[in-house]
């Protein structure tokens, strides 16, 4: 057969192939527009314990024998906590209850504006201890695993610096910021030289959702133009588009801060980096991250442009711990815990470092 | 070395040209966002904002002392007078929750047995 006649079936296909997906595109971009938000946090939980803008949720169990030690996930305090369970099968919540864990989440609301007053001491020396008295008192056990993603791994670095004789018995870090002067653009907007952090929070009292977006969105300006011209593209494929919708719903969902938490983040950790320096007092507490002992595990997303690579790096040089492994993923800063890379490579990681740590 | 497979979509063209768009404009933004002139100018923006904001505050705040009606700072008390009550409920809770324990009548919520072993110790290998 002549390569002429070969490439006029292929030529058919394909010209089949594009008509298809732009009738496709047509009909559920309509859909797209017109439907409901995507559902986000199925996974069956019960609301444990809630005060203001702390929420607790315990996980119903997946499996007929779970490990001693369960595990609370806390969440960054900048987004909503069902990053952790987008959807089914998307989700490592439902990924780590399957695997044989008892799962808890931190989760957390916008703090109302009462809360402005809420700082780096009420989250780390009152609200995750608060959490951990409550899963023991509902397990019995008195061991918990800790996985804290972004800025919850900064609050349970914190929590467990300031209690090294606490129930803590493993730590897992995703993407988890340390040593801050490594933020590129996020610091050299928050320059003391020209951001008045005193202004802000004193005027508004809770930093605005706005803010927080539009920081975080300004880092790739692109990025959300091409996202949805790459969704009409894919406007033919539904897990593609159900996944997008899961994530968008999550990223422009993002949350106030309490203002005086703000304020503290900004002085102690992002201009005078004393998290890294191990000179950061909470509660009257130094907080040396050379205290922590426990085995701990970093996660790292080698194109994270919110947490820069530099960042995170130097936390496992900076704990005192002697059982302490790091895992460097390609992917950015949300694929890490819900992309395809954490379905195939991270949750099964943290699960088996756990696992073995867990009895 | 083998040839790379003609692409079987006629918006391959189109997909890469986004990609290469969105990177440049990334790019480019960052350059200019990263300068001090522009860090500058957005925080000069940004004060403006908040001392416009802070006036109509100031300014709604004195109208409602006027007329006799609470402001927004005095909704904020009364809801940290709530949240302060609520710190000591939650402080109570606890030492109820601890005396209990102490007097062995709060157990643990029954649910599966937590005997699970790691794989390794299960004969099987690590997923």
């Amino acid at each position: 057969m002549s390569s002429a006649q070969q490439e006029a079936p292929d030529l058919g296909n394909r010209v089949r192939t594009a008509v298809d997906r732009t009738i496709q595109r047509s009909i559920k971009g309509l859909d797209y527009v017109l439907g409901p938000m995507t559902e986000v946090g199925l996974t069956p939980k019960d609301v444990i314990y809630e005060r203001g803008t702390l929420r607790l949720y315990h996980y119903h169990p997946m499996a007929d024998e779970v490990y001693r030690v369960p595990v609370l996930l806390v969440m960054a305090t900048t987004n909503r906590g069902y990053v952790f369970d987008l959807a089914p099968g998307q989700s490592m919540v439902e990924y780590l209850l399957k695997e044989g864990f008892d799962v808890f989440v931190l989760d957390w609301e916008a703090p109302r504006p009462e809360e402005r007053n809420l700082d780096l001491d009420d989250y780390t020396f009152d609200f995750i201890p608060a959490c951990i008295r409550r899963i023991a008192a509902r397990t019995g056990e008195p061991d918990v695993s800790v996985i804290g993603y972004c800025m919850g791994g900064v609050l349970s670095l914190i929590y467990a610096a300031g209690h090294t004789d606490g129930p803590l018995k493993n730590l897992v870090c995703l993407t988890t910021p340390v040593n801050w002067h490594e933020f590129g653009l996020l610091r050299r907007w928050t320059d003391p030289s020209h951001f008045d952090v005193d202004r802000l929070v004193d005027t508004l009292g809770v930093v605005p959702t706005d803010f927080i977006l539009n920081g975080f969105e300004m880092l790739r300006p692109a990025q959300r133009t091409a996202g949805r011209i790459r969704v009409w593209d894919n406007m033919w494929n539904d897990a593609f588009v159900r996944s997008y919708r899961a994530f968008d719903r999550w990223t422009t969902e993002a949350l106030p801060l309490a203002g005086e938490y703000f304020r503290t983040t900004m002085r102690e950790l992002m201009w005078a980096n004393k998290l890294y320096t191990g000179e950061l007092r909470v509660a009257g507490q130094q907080i040396d991250l050379a205290n922590i002992k426990v085995p701990i595990l970093h996660t790292i997303a080698e194109h994270d442009h919110i947490v820069p690579y530099t960042a995170s790096k130097p936390l496992l040089e900076r704990v005192g711990s002697a059982d302490k492994d790091e895992l460097v993923l390609k992917g950015g800063h949300v694929s890490l815990i819900a992309g395809p890379n954490a379905v195939r490579r991270m949750w099964p990681a943290v699960s088996n470092w756990l696992a073995e740590r867990s009895t | 070395m083998s040839k790379p497979e003609a692409s079987n979509d006629p918006f391959d063209t189109l997909r890469r040209l986004i990609d290469d768009w969105e990177k440049r404009i990334d790019g480019v933004a960052n350059q200019v966002m990263g300068t001090d002139g522009f860090s500058l100018a957005m925080n000069k923006t940004q004060n403006l904002g908040l001392r416009v904001q802070k006036g109509v505050r100031d300014a709604m705040a004195s109208h409602l002392k006027n007329i006799n009606m609470p402001s927004r700072d005095d909704v904020i008390r009364l809801g940290e007078a709530v949240q302060a009550m609520e710190q000591r409920l939650a402080r109570v809770e606890h030492l109820l929750e601890v005396t209990a324990k102490g007097a062995g009548n709060q157990g643990p919520r029954s649910g599966p047995p937590r005997t699970r072993k790691p794989p390794s110790q299960r004969g099987g290998q690590p997923t």
